[in-house]
């Protein structure tokens, strides 16, 4: 974004009357990334003239059917949004006061068998260890 | 990594950080008591800023139906502070001039289609700031109890020219045109709500007859004990995640007229009144002039629309050759049976079987078209359209408009949660018919029946209500043009310090009728819950007739400025908030100082459980993100015209479901062959819908004959037939006057009563008058339905004559 010249920052609220665009909105976009913050923070906070243009650019999009989130991606110039990996289910296991065992919920069925057996086995081990560890308090 | 994770099954985290996910909203709580005639509520909402910034939280959510938001009070570490109701645009300005300055300001404003946005701004780190919101809401009355139902998370609706996207994985976004919604910011739709924030409810009902049973379709439910006519229900679990609304519904012993009676604030005597259909008489026996609307949109794919179709066939089943019927299935477009309405005999029904079976579920939701082409098939004569939906759409101003134009009647059947319970109802009312809603839990073709059969044919009609005895007394607002089975009629109104006079109920057809009511009754306390309420309605009905001031015409302009200042007015005398009308408040705090610009957040809802994700939001392989593991849609006109349905259409294998189109030569024991040994619908079929009684009555409604008696070879067979299919529906519950298929048992009455049955012998027509008698005397075979329909007809016969003349 250009800079701006110290006569032509304005308020949020004359932002907003300029863009006809919310302030509360412009806020929103400011969270979303789809607009730099403000120039100068604090009491003063201003906004430029390149605040105004990328509102008008935010709005010429929206009117062509893009969501804000289209937006972000087009006017962050072809940059590719940080991406969350692929999300994965895993069962949870507590077996133990102290011990959990969590196993990929998508394992082929004869896999997940074996596993379970084992922590069957797992978990009669260390029960069994800690009721001897409560007698032996006792 | 430092997460508990032994203590709960899934949990929200950063991905990046690994940390959980700090919510901006983290409890949402309802409290409140609900009356007869509607709501009085309190909405906790408590919100915690994680942030190392001035936080600004927006929650978005849809108005229950008939509802109003009264005020809000704000509470925090130091202070408590109380809403002030304002003007819309000099409310948010005072909530900007708060937030400018650094204080904490908080504003309520409702939007179209009865949206309202929440927005807490300038929550400081770590801070913990409760808002409690007062709501009024209506409650869907029936003759005896109701049902209630409040939003705990907010369905996607549909508007042609909504933009959506899959955000991620599994996290949807819409957002509306600017020019109808304003500034209205709607939330994140998360697929599994799970760690999302928590919600539950703790509430009271006071009824004014005895309760029999408070049940929930929709929530595990602890009950405690009041007196007769009073309980206290409260979520089961300690909390629930916001993902379907919360339904309740309570039963009472008795049915009869009730008014309570208190003193408002004003000083005036408010009155509230619940007169059940029944006080108004019988229903007449006049021709039905009915189109069904049925909803084929994508989102119905499936169970529902099964269902659907299944109830429009036993719905047609009722009809005589002198009733007329259309039928309309929309989705982006409507198509219509035929070009005009059909007599109700066997080869139209025949006709309209095969219609039906063609419809699949797919596209949109255009609802105004589909009531315009409905308006369209009844022509000029007056006549009654049943909506079947169970989508949301928005700008339902507009359509409320059109179906006011169109001067029909409509009744409207809402299925699941996208289904608008604000919007069906304002709908029904304002074109004089009856709203009802059933939740996914429950079965759709028997309400669809049971609703039918109330619609088509008014007990009264021309109502006028005044207050005689009193002096300046008003009833508002005005009461219902029409009365329908099971739906009370409920009125509003005042008199003067010490009136107490007599409300009268006149109405002109089909016979002219009075019902005198004394307003006498000891002072309930609840004098300002009945004037809010009525005001809630007031407004309501207002807010649904204005479409704001940009409308294109000089004309309407106008009209609108002037709609737009009644329901200001009605804002200010009542203390209610509407579109015209805010609730801000902006807390000074110490040590507020202006600064930095708060971070804005949307609180994220979950997805109605019963709602296909998929049907709103989709994922492209045109992604314009080339590189990343998933990217966004292209714009998308929702919802996608072809869906990827993930419910099985299960009932498509149901032999019922093609039961309508044949003509069955046995009811009895080839019947239930068909259901134990016919096709394998146990092996397809999950538990919740086994073949239950319900299922064998949808198809022997659907077989009756225009006449009103099944079909048969001679008369013999048929009046075998009629009396067997009628032991089935009394063994069921069902009589003339209860149950879904009371109009069946009327019209399989009727056909047996009045027919002439030339080739019966004397002892034949002794047999079947010696049975009527007894069943008009109330009596009902102790079989099981099973049982009677495993037997052959003279078999069942013969048992039945048994009964009626023992030994």
């Amino acid at each position: 974004m250009a800079k701006d010249a110290p006569n032509e920052r304005q308020t949020l609220a004359e932002l907003a009357e300029a863009s006809g665009v919310a302030v509360r909105t412009i806020r929103y976009y400011i969270a979303r990334g789809l607009l730099p913050p403000p120039l100068v923070g604090g009491r003063g906070a201003c906004y430029g003239g390149a605040h105004l243009e990328r509102l008008a650019s935010i709005q010429a999009l929206q009117s062509q059917g893009l969501t804000l989130a289209q937006i972000a991606w087009r006017l962050g110039e072809g940059q590719p949004e940080p991406q969350l990996p692929q999300p994965s289910a895993w069962w949870n296991y507590p077996i133990a006061r102290d011990v959990v065992v969590l196993v990929r919920s998508d394992a082929a069925p004869w896999r997940l068998k074996r596993v379970r057996s084992l922590i069957v086995q797992m978990a009669a081990q260390l029960g069994s260890e800690e009721n001897k560890e409560e007698s032996d308090a006792r | 990594m430092p997460v508990d994770t032994t203590t709960c099954g899934f949990m929200a985290l950063r991905a990046e950080s690994g940390k959980p996910i700090q919510l901006a909203m983290q409890q949402l709580w309802l409290q409140g008591r609900i009356l007869p005639f509607g709501a009085r509520l309190i909405v906790r909402h408590v919100f915690r800023s994680g942030e190392t910034q001035p936080l600004e939280v927006i929650y978005a959510f849809a108005m229950p139906r008939d509802a109003a938001l009264r005020q809000f009070v704000i509470t925090g570490e130091g202070f408590r502070v109380r809403s002030r109701l304002k003007p819309t645009e000099e409310a948010a300005k005072e909530y900007e001039a708060g937030i400018q300055e650094g204080h904490l300001a908080t504003l309520v404003r409702q939007y179209g289609d009865g949206m309202v946005n929440l927005t807490v701004g300038n929550i400081r780190p770590n801070e913990t700031v409760v808002v409690l919101l007062e709501v009024l809401t209506g409650v869907e009355a029936h003759d005896a109890g109701l049902r209630f139902r409040f939003p705990f998370t907010l369905a996607p609706s549909y508007h042609r020219g909504a933009r959506t996207v899959e955000f991620e994985p599994g996290v949807g976004e819409i957002e509306l045109p600017e020019e109808e919604f304003d500034d209205l910011i709607l939330p994140r739709y998360h697929q599994d709500a799970t760690g999302l924030h928590e919600v539950g409810f703790s509430l009271s009902i006071t009824m004014a007859q005895p309760i029999a049973e408070v049940s929930s379709p929709s929530h595990a439910l602890r009950v405690k004990m009041g007196d007769d006519q009073c309980r206290r229900v409260m979520l089961s679990p300690a909390r629930e995640v916001p993902d379907r609304d919360l339904v309740l519904d309570v039963a009472t012993r008795e049915s009869k007229p009730c008014i309570l009676v208190g003193a408002g604030k004003d000083g005036r005597r408010r009155f509230a009144a619940l007169v059940p259909s029944r006080a108004f008489g019988e229903t007449s026996a006049a021709p039905r002039h009915v189109v069904f609307v049925l909803d084929r949109s994508g989102s119905m794919c499936g169970i529902p629309i099964e269902q659907a179709k299944k109830a429009l066939a036993a719905c047609l089943g009722v009809l005589a050759a002198d009733d007329e019927f259309g039928i309309v299935a929309f989705d982006n477009r409507a198509e219509t049976f035929g070009s005009g309405v059909h007599k109700g005999d066997r080869r139209s029904r025949d006709e309209a079987g095969k219609f039906l079976a063609a419809i699949e579920a797919r596209g949109g939701t255009e609802l105004a078209q589909a009531v315009a082409a409905a308006v369209k098939l009844l022509g000029h004569s007056a006549g009654d359209i049943l909506v079947i939906t169970d989508g949301q759409v928005s700008g339902t101003e507009q359509i409320l408009g059109g179906a006011r134009a169109g001067g029909a009647r409509l009744h409207c059947l809402g299925i699941g949660s996208a289904s608008q319970d604000r919007f069906l109802t304002l709908l029904a009312r304002q074109t004089g018919g009856v709203c009802r809603f059933v939740t996914p839990r429950e079965r759709v073709d028997l309400a669809a029946v049971d609703l039918f059969a109330s619609i088509g044919r008014p007990i009264a009609s021309e109502l006028e209500a005044h207050i005689e005895g009193a002096e300046g007394g008003h009833i508002t607002p005005d009461p219902p043009s029409a009365v329908f089975v099971g739906a009370p009629v409920i009125l509003f109104g005042d008199t003067g310090q010490n009136g107490q006079g007599q409300l009268i109920i006149k109405w002109a057809k089909p016979q002219s009728g009075r019902l005198e009511l004394p307003l006498d009754a000891p002072d309930s306390g609840l004098g300002e819950t009945l004037r809010l309420l009525q005001g809630s309605r007031l407004i309501t009905d207002s807010d649904s007739r204005y479409l704001g001031e940009t409308v294109e015409r000089a004309l309407d302009r106008h009209e609108q400025k002037r709609l737009g200042d009644r329901l200001q007015a009605l804002s200010e005398a009542y203390g209610l908030a509407s579109r015209r009308m805010s609730l801000v408040a902006v807390v000074e705090r110490a040590g507020d100082q202006p600064g930095d610009i708060a971070k804005t957040t949307v609180v994220p809802v979950g997805m109605p459980q019963d709602v296909l994700f998929g049907a709103y939001f989709r994922r492209s392989s045109g992604s314009p993100n080339a590189t990343g593991a998933f990217g966004f849609a292209p714009p998308m006109v929702m919802p996608s015209p072809s869906l990827p349905c993930d419910r099985t259409p299960r009932s498509a294998s149901y032999p019922i479901a093609h039961a309508a189109a044949s003509t069955v030569s046995r009811i009895s024991s080839s019947m239930r062959k068909r259901f134990r040994h016919g096709k394998p619908v146990e092996a397809e079929k999950p538990l919740e819908t086994a073949l239950g009684p319900e299922d064998l009555l949808l198809d022997l409604a659907q077989q009756l004959e225009p006449d009103g008696g099944m079909p048969g070879k001679n008369d013999f067979e048929r009046v075998v037939r009629s009396l067997v299919a009628l032991l089935a529906f009394l063994i069921e519950g069902h009589t003339t006057t209860a149950g879904a298929f009371r109009t069946h048992v009327q019209r399989l009455m009727h056909f047996l009563e009045t027919s002439a049955f030339g080739s019966l012998n004397t002892q034949q027509r002794r047999s079947l008058n010696d049975a009527l008698e007894w069943i008009k005397k109330g009596n009902a075979p102790p079989w099981k339905l099973d049982d009677l329909l495993a037997w052959e007809e003279t078999e069942a016969l013969d048992r039945l004559m048994r009964l009626v003349t023992p030994p």
